[in-house]
This record gives structure tokens, sequence and C-alpha cells, in this order.
């Protein structure tokens, strides 16, 4: 019987194709807007991440405890071993150690003595090594806004505005001094190689960007670094994973030391948790409306389909089938025909979705000015509701649409059904 | 860091003595004086920083004269060595060999607290004299390890002070100053020093172990250590010139 | 085409059912549209909104040397004001050092009148409070100095002289809020509390201006309007549109899709009509018209109904928001929470436009068929 309405289906193709059509886009949008929009809502979120929490942060104990106050006296050791850890235990995260560091910048003048100078925040990450995974992430490069991103050792960026104010060009020297992680007074000498800009005033007003390898120099912290961030290599966060993760880290490094490294989820930190469950209530409320209009909208597919079909159904009551068999065979399509266009539409759904949290549409080129803080790609973001989603409006709304339509067989007279027939 | 600067300039300044304090205080205080204050002095100095995770021992030679100029070079550990700091009346320069750069700490900078911590370069940088700016008086005697000392309570009279009361334990045959407790208005204890190993240099009692504890923070504090002290020797006058910091 | 225009609205009445049941759709899709967009332009306007309530007000009368950005600029930026205004509301700051647990944190301290209202700052949590020296902070600000409700923490700031004081701050409440600018490091206290324990009477760093505040030139202030302080994030908002916009352009592909099926279906359904038509005397061409205008107006109906129960609807919404429950255990300070979605005319119009215009094009593209039917087969109503 499914085997004779699916050869029905196919070979009409205003009963098939269509509807089948129909179905896959309607799937397709609801899935992919279900993603897409929790991307959207998450864009916030997402730059937190990338500039300060990661999806995962490991620091010492005590230097989590006073994070606000960047205490490097405190930060990890032994940098390179729990690295290798990191990425051992943990390949499906990209691990990259941070520095925040604070001090003056300072500019000399023609003899070498102070011609400006200003307090400053530092952040030194992977910029030198080829294909930094840091630089996309933070977006260096298209918030460049004069000379180039540093080269080699020794060279760092400022922002534009903090520049301005210390009258410095690129390829000008500037002079960090700052504490070590022991205490000691911090100098080095850095060139400017170019400027940058962040798009938020309190960073913009001062903030040096180095190479991680120069920041534990000057800072004294060889083989160690303020905090190890992760980011899942899919690209968005995901809570669950990044909790168990965290616990089982934990409960691995629990030595009851001050300095022992903790884990932290990006919900975990920065109060993003509250933030987390807020975005998560808002997009299932959107998810919610959006499946409801598009299960209207296939759902009167669905009723427009069977209504169509009358003159069918007239003949084939006079041919002698029963009302009720001939309403199993519309069910049967419509379950069939939904499910086609379920399946369909949610496998494209999910792989844009996928594509789109994976690599982003970049924005940036069309923005005026483009800077860190903002978000400067759309992205959307995968979860496993989306698999099943399309399947309400896709599935159950138009078979209740043919089911609805169907019930006409019912209601009419064999031979009205029958007189609809005329040719 | 910061520490050590307070602490060579607690050195630098003194109790010298002026002003309408009791009679008692005064004569004190200009003991004191008499006994501590030099028309300059070299300092070889050990200080001890107790850290969260570590010790560290910095090693300096600080030259003084009179009670606003002094230059401090840092011979050790290795990181730190040929690191000077040069400071003129309310001015105060750094100079870092591994830049090659002098860097002036001015203006705002010197006023508030430094990279975070709670003491600011203003604080340090404290010239005038004690009794200039303080009421003293005996408020009783006491013991401390083993020695009678007075304790004079100073209370400021002038507003722009940082610390509204000390107290000063003052050793009572050697007149030298034991323990100095700094408090705030309401009352409350911000800082104390504890100084200790007097000995006898030059036919003056010095002490030559000093604690310095924030009492607001953890930790054991600052303990700074003279392992050499000169009273009143020649010290050319291009020491305290900012060109002495590039040598 | 006057023709095209009756014939269409006949055919659309006379369906009756039918067409209801499209109109009804796409009117929906419509409503959802604007309130779609109008949600995520509350989502994107939600920083510019708390951040007036929380922290801007109407705009900021501040001391000429003060910088928000450059804490240095603290130390000297209080002053009093020549004369006092009803519309503003003072705010003091002063550098200060708290010792939570023994551990250093440098913050700042804003004295604010307890009996403001022109920010949404639980000031009547320091009121309350017995005792001596009571301070509010942020949720932030308690999760980096593991400070709750209660809980006692020593506190040292420097008076007009320098001089170093400290007291023991109680801390009175904890708020919860999204606005960084008044909750990561610093503490709220009484207002005439700072300016006693500071020397510093009647002085302010900044007053917060009220909705019927008038600026006039004050010697030694500048005035900064609430356009002014937002202006980064108006520039966020700028930016994130464009993520909006992507959305727009898929809810309309709904409203699109359910009008492409029905016209399709009409097409193939119709296909008698069609060739009465033409044999009527109709150009294929005019046929095609209707058909196109029959699917225009619908979207047409469509509008007319969205409007009929949306602006009620949305209006009540926009209005009174939606409430979205938060998980704020011990925070200390309820606050609800709520999202007010925004409806700009713009939008609505925009959206209309839209919907018509693209209507009309999908409309369009099925009854191309009808150009290619052979009129007799039509007429016949046979499949082609």
């Amino acid at each position: 019987m499914i085997r004779f309405l699916i050869k029905g289906i196919l070979r009409d193709k205003n009963r098939s194709l269509l509807p089948v059509v129909i179905v896959s886009i309607g799937v397709l949008l609801t899935v992919f807007l279900s993603g897409y929009i929790r991307g959207v809502m998450g864009d916030m979120i997402d730059l937190t991440a990338r500039f300060q929490t990661g999806h995962l942060k490991v620091m010492s104990k005590a230097y989590a405890d006073n994070q606000d106050q960047m205490p490097n006296d405190l930060a990890l050791v032994d940098l390179s071993r729990l690295l290798q850890e990191l990425k051992q235990d943990n390949p499906k995260y990209d691990w990259k150690p941070r520095i925040h560091f604070g001090g003056l910048v300072d500019v000399p003048g023609p003899g070498g003595e102070t011609r400006s100078q200003g307090p400053g925040t530092g952040l030194a990450f992977d910029l030198l090594s080829p294909g930094s995974s840091e630089i996309d992430r933070l977006n260096i490069q298209n918030s460049l806004v004069r000379g180039a991103l540093p080269a080699t050792p020794g060279e760092a960026l400022l922002s534009e505005d903090f520049a301005q104010k210390l009258g410095v060009q690129p390829g000008e020297t500037i002079t960090f001094f700052g504490s070590t992680m022991n205490g000691a007074m911090a100098f080095r000498n850095f060139t400017v190689s170019g400027t940058v800009k962040f798009g938020s005033a309190a960073m913009d007003r001062g903030t040096l960007i180095a190479d991680l390898g120069d920041a534990q120099d000057m800072l004294d912290m060889d083989n160690s670094a303020g905090e190890i961030v992760g980011y899942h290599n899919a690209g968005a966060y995901e809570d669950e994973d990044a909790r168990s993760l965290a616990a089982h880290f934990n409960k691995n490094h629990a030595d009851g030391d001050e300095f022992e490294p903790v884990m932290q989820t990006l919900g975990q930190q920065n109060n993003m948790g509250a933030m987390l469950q807020y975005t998560d209530h808002m997009a299932a409320i959107f998810v919610g409306i959006f499946v409801f209009a598009m299960s209207l909208v296939l759902w009167n597919t669905g009723l427009l389909g069977g209504l169509r079909r009358y003159q069918e159904f007239g003949i084939r009551l006079a041919l002698g089938e029963s009302k009720g068999a001939i309403y199993r065979s519309l069910f049967t399509e419509a379950v069939i025909i939904g499910l086609l266009g379920s399946i369909a539409g949610t496998t494209f759904g999910v792989l844009f979705c996928f594509l789109l949290q994976k690599y982003g549409i970049d924005i940036s080129s069309v923005m005026q000015d483009s800077s860190m803080m903002y978000p400067n790609r759309l992205r959307a973001r995968m979860s496993l509701d989306l698999f099943v989603i399309g399947f309400i409006p896709g599935l159950f709304s138009m078979v209740l649409g043919n089911l609805l339509a169907g019930i006409g067989i019912y209601k009419r007279e064999t031979a009205q059904l029958f007189k609809e027939l005329e040719v | 860091m910061k520490k050590y600067i307070v602490w060579i300039f607690f050195l630098a300044g003194s109790y010298s003595t002026s002003g309408q304090s009791t009679p008692d205080a005064r004569l004190i205080i200009s003991r004191i004086d008499e006994n501590m204050s030099s028309r300059n002095r070299v300092i070889l100095s050990d200080m001890i920083i107790h850290g969260r995770r570590n010790e560290r021992i910095l090693t300096a030679k600080t030259y003084a004269a009179g009670d606003n100029r002094s230059m401090t070079e840092y011979l050790a550990p290795e990181r730190e060595e040929g690191t000077k700091m040069l400071k003129l009346e309310d001015r105060l320069w750094i100079y870092s060999p591994a830049s090659d750069r002098t860097i002036q700490i001015s203006g705002h900078l010197l006023k508030q607290s430094v990279m975070g911590s709670d003491l600011s370069y203003e604080d340090m940088m404290e010239d005038r004299k004690m009794t200039a700016i303080y009421d003293a008086q005996v408020i009783r005697n006491e013991q401390i390890s083993g020695r009678d000392c007075w304790v004079l309570e100073l209370n400021a009279k002038v507003p722009d002070v940082a610390y509204e009361k000390r107290v000063v334990w003052v050793d009572k045959i050697r007149y030298v100053p034991l323990q100095e407790e700094l408090y705030a208005k309401s009352g409350q204890m911000l800082k104390k020093t504890t100084l200790s190993e007097v000995k006898q240099i030059q036919g003056r009692w010095f002490p030559t172990r000093i604690n310095y504890k924030d009492m607001l923070k953890q930790g054991e504090g600052t303990d700074y250590i003279i392992r050499e002290v000169a009273f009143d020797t020649d010290i050319p006058d291009y020491i305290f010139t900012k060109a002495v910091l590039t040598k | 085409m006057k023709l095209a225009f009756q014939l269409a609205y006949r055919n659309l009445l006379g369906a009756g059912l039918r067409t209801w049941l499209n109109v009804g759709v796409l009117s929906f899709a419509f409503v959802i549209i604007i309130f779609y967009n109008g949600w995520i332009d509350g989502w994107n306007q939600q920083a510019r909104r708390d951040s007036i309530a929380w922290q801007y007000g109407f705009g900021q009368l501040q001391v000429a040397t003060f910088d928000p950005f450059d804490p240095f600029s603290i130390t000297d930026a209080h002053a009093a004001l020549p004369a006092e205004d009803d519309h503003l509301t003072p705010v003091l700051l002063r550098l200060g050092t708290l010792y939570p647990q023994g551990r250093t944190m440098s913050i700042v301290v804003k004295g604010i009148d307890v009996n403001q209202t022109v920010v949404d700052l639980p000031t009547s949590a320091l009121t309350a409070s017995k005792s001596d020296l009571p301070a509010i902070i942020g949720e932030q600000m308690a999760l980096a100095s593991h400070l709750k409700t209660g809980d006692e923490v020593l506190l040292r700031w420097r008076d007009i002289h320098g001089t170093f004081d400290a007291a023991t701050v109680t801390i009175a409440g904890v708020f919860p809020n999204q606005v960084p600018g008044i909750d990561k490091g610093q503490i709220w206290v009484p207002l005439k509390k700072l300016q006693d324990m500071t020397l510093m009477p009647d002085e302010a760093t900044y007053f917060i201006a009220d909705a019927n505040f008038q600026h006039t030139e004050i010697a030694g202030w500048k005035y900064r309007s609430q356009e002014d302080l937002l202006y980064e994030i108006n520039n966020i908002i700028k930016m994130k549109k464009m993520g909006g916009s992507v959305m727009y352009l898929l809810l309309l592909a709904i409203a699109l899709l359910a009008i492409f099926d029905t016209q399709v279906l009409s097409v193939f359904r119709r296909q008698k009509e069609i060739g009465t038509y033409i044999s009527l005397g109709m150009t294929r061409q005019q046929v095609v018209g209707l058909f196109t205008v029959e699917g225009a107006m619908t979207s047409i109906f469509a509008a007319v109904l969205g409007a009929l129960y949306g602006t009620p609807l949305l209006g009540w919404i926009a209005h009174t928001g939606i409430a979205v429950p938060m998980n704020s255990q011990d925070l200390g300070i309820p606050i609800a929470d709520r999202m007010y979605p925004v409806f700009g005319l713009g939008l609505i119009l925009a959206t209309l436009m839209l919907v018509v215009i693209s209507a009309t094009i999908v409309s369009f593209l099925p009854s191309r068929k009808i150009a290619k039917m052979d009129p007799v087969q039509a007429l016949k109503g046979k499949i082609q």
C-alpha cells in the first residue's frame, strides 16, 4: 500500500514535487532561522567569550579569585605541561595562553627622556606564530587603523586613541613600565607596528597588544601565563560539554593548593550564566513563535493540497473505494510528503547553520569602520533541537492540514464529489 | 618595588624638631634626630619581599643626602642589576638598563597608587619634618623586645597629611624608634613598622632590620635589612643628577 | 486593468474560506515579521535602555575635568554646583581600596542621593539599612569581591586633603543588572555620607539629569547629552542591525512561501476558469495580470487584517513588555526583567511595502504558466 502511494506521489508531480519542495523550504527556513536567531542573540556573549572568558578558561585558583586586579604574581606556572595536558585531553578545544597586565606606556623624546606617558592595560597572546587562531578570533586584522600587525618580537599594537593621546606614530618606539610576576620592575621597549580600534571607549583609551613571548619575557613569566582560554573547534559554546569538561579537570587538579589550576566555563564567569540563561530563554520564545508561524503556513499548504484533490476523491469514491480507505491513504501520503520534506529541509537547514556557525559571514567589509569589540560576523548557533524542530511544521502541521481537508470526504455526498468531476 | 622605595625614604626623612610639641616629646624627637640623621649616608641593603608564592631578595645601594635627594642602584638579582632610581625634591625618575630608558613618574601618577598597589609615590615622598605636621606627646611607657620605650603619639596639625595619627615607640636609652603604627582618621590602624637589630654604627644606634606591614593586607610584609651603612661620606654631587642614571 | 482589480476582488471574496485562510495565514506572517523585528530591535536596544535607566538618565552634567575612562581624573573632579537644580541628581566619585578577606581591590566609591528616582539603582536599600556606612553593589562586583548582602568589608579612602581614612562598609544589597558602568569595580554609598567622609560638603563629580532638565552653560562643568553618552551603544546597535536584516529576509520568505504556494494551487485548480476568461476574449497577458493582482490583493487584505488585530496586540506588548523570568536566587534585590520590543513606523511601512511588492512578484511567477496554456484544454480542465 505504502509502496503504491509512494509511486503515486513520485509520478504525480503536483502531488509530490511541489508539496515536498514547499515543505522542505519551510522546514529549512524554520531550522535555519532557529539556529540563526540563537547566533544573533548570543553575539554579545560570543564577544565576551572571545575577549575575556573563552568557552573555558584555566587560571590558578588564587588568580581566579582576584581576576579583576590582573594579579600576574598568581599566574599559572609550568605552562607548557599544562597546555600539553589540555590539548591531549580535550582536542575538541583550541587552547591559547593569554596574559593581561597593567602599567605605564612611556614615549621617549629626543634625549631618551619621557616625552609623554599614560597608564595602559596590556593584553598579550599568540600574535606571531603563523596562522595563529587568535588574530582572527580577536578580529585584529579588520580593526587595524594604521600600520600593520606585529611581525617580529618586540613589536606591539596600541589602541588608536591611546596612540594619538601619546602622540605616537607607527614605527616609533615606546617603553612599557610595569611590574613583573615577582613584583620587580618590568621595562621593555616596543616598536609600535600599528594601531587598532576596539570600539569600546574604555579599551580605546589605553590598550597595548603584545605577543605572548614578549610579555612573558618582560614580566619574567617564562613558561607561565595569567590564563589559558579554550575555544570549541565547532565555534559555538556548548554549555553541557564545557561543564563536564571543567568538572573533570577540576577534580583531577584538586590538590588543595591555592595555586592549583582551576577551569571555569563561560557560564561560570562574569555572570555570564545569567546572561546565557536569559538568551536561551529569549531564543526559545523566538523559536517557538517561529515554529508556530511556519506551522500555520504549512498547515495551510496541507489544507489546500487536500482541498484540491476533491475531484480525485470523487472518482475514487465512484470506483467503490471506501471513505475510510481514501482518508487513510490521504493521511499516509501526507506523512510521506511531510517526512520527505522535513528530512530534506532539516538536512539543509542544519548544514547551513553549521556552516554559518563555523565560518560566519564576515560583515566587516560592509561596515564603515570595523572594530574589535563589535560583532563583525553573522553567525548561527547549532543545537540539538534543530534536528527535530523542523518536523513540527513539516510533518505535524502538514498532516494536520491534510486531515482537516480530508474531513470533507466524509461530509460530502459521493454524488456531489462525483459531480465535481465533470470533464 | 614600591615598598622598598618607602623605606629608603623613611630613612631619609627626619624627625628634627620645630613647632610647638610638648617639651618632652620634642626633646625625644630631637634626640632621635641627633642619633639618626646625618649629612648624608650610603646604605647597602637587602630587601626581602614575601610574595604569596616565593621570597625574593633585592640588593641595592642607596646614596642619600639631606632629606630630599636620594639615588638607589640595584645590584641583584641579575634581572634588576643596573636599575636606578633618582629622587630629587618631589620628582622621581627610574632608569632601566634593559630598555636604556629613563622614565619620570610624575603628575597624577605620583599622586595615585601605582599599578594597583595601595601605595602612592606621593606617600613615599613626604619631605616635611614630622614636627612641622604633627603635634607630638608622650602618652605612656612600654617595653618592646625587652627595651624600655616612650610611646609617642603624633597627631596631625595640618590637614594635608596622609596619616592623621602616628604612634611611635622610642628606645629610652638609645633614642631609636623601635615601632611605628600609622592610623586612619577613623582610628583604624593601616600600617605597622617594626625596627630591630639595633646596632651601633659610627657612634650612632641604628636599626638594621625593618619590617614594614600593611595591616589591611594578608602576608608577612616586607623586610628591609641594612647590611652596611656609612654616614657623612663624600658623595660626589653628580650622583644626584639625571646623568648618573644612564652611567 | 480596472477590470482585473474588480474581478480579482470578486474572485477573492467569492472564494470565501480559501481566501480567508490565505489572508489569515499571510496576515499572521505579516504581524510576526513586525513582531520579530521589533523584538530583535528591542533586544539590540536593551543595552541602550538599560544604560539610560541605570546610568545615564537624560544626560549628565560633569565636572569639566572628569574623564570617566581615566580613574586618575577622579581625584580632582569634584565641585559644588553654583545653584541647585531640582532636575539634577548629584553623584560624587572617590577612589578607594576595598579589603575583602585580606585581598586588595582598587575601586571607585560612588555617593548618590538616597532618595533619587532618576536611575533604577535601588538606593532605597541604603535608606533601609541600619548600618553606619551601607553600600549597594552590582552582581558583577559581588562576584569579583565575593561579597553578599549583610557582609562587612573594610574600605580605605582619602579625604579632600589626601589623609587616609578607613571604615567598615556593610553591604546593604546586591542588585542584578546588565550595565557594567554602574557595577564593575565600584560600590554605591549614600551621597551625604561620602561627602562627610571626604570633607567635600555639597560637592559632586557629576549630576544625572531628569527628563525636564534644561541645560545652560555653567563654567567648570560640561554637559553630556543622553545621545552623547550613548554614542558607543548606538554604534553597536547599528552594527547589530545587520544581523537583524538577515532575519527580516528569512521571515519575509515564509510569507512569500505562503503566497507562492496558494498561487501555484490556484493556477492549477482554476484552469477551467482560465480557459473561460480566454474564450471570453481576454488575452493571456490579461489573465496573468488578473491572477497576479489576486495574489497581490491577498497581501493587501492580509495587511489590513493584520493591522486590525496586530496594532492593539503589538501596541500592548510594546507597552507592557514581556516578562523574562530570570533565575536570580540570592542576588539580594529582585528586579523584574522585562523585554520591550520596539516597533518603528518605518519598520511597519517598509514591511508593508516589501510584503506587497514581493507578494506581487511571487504571484506573478506561477501565473506565467497561464501564458503557455492551451485555452481549449484549459477550458476542459485538463491538467497540463
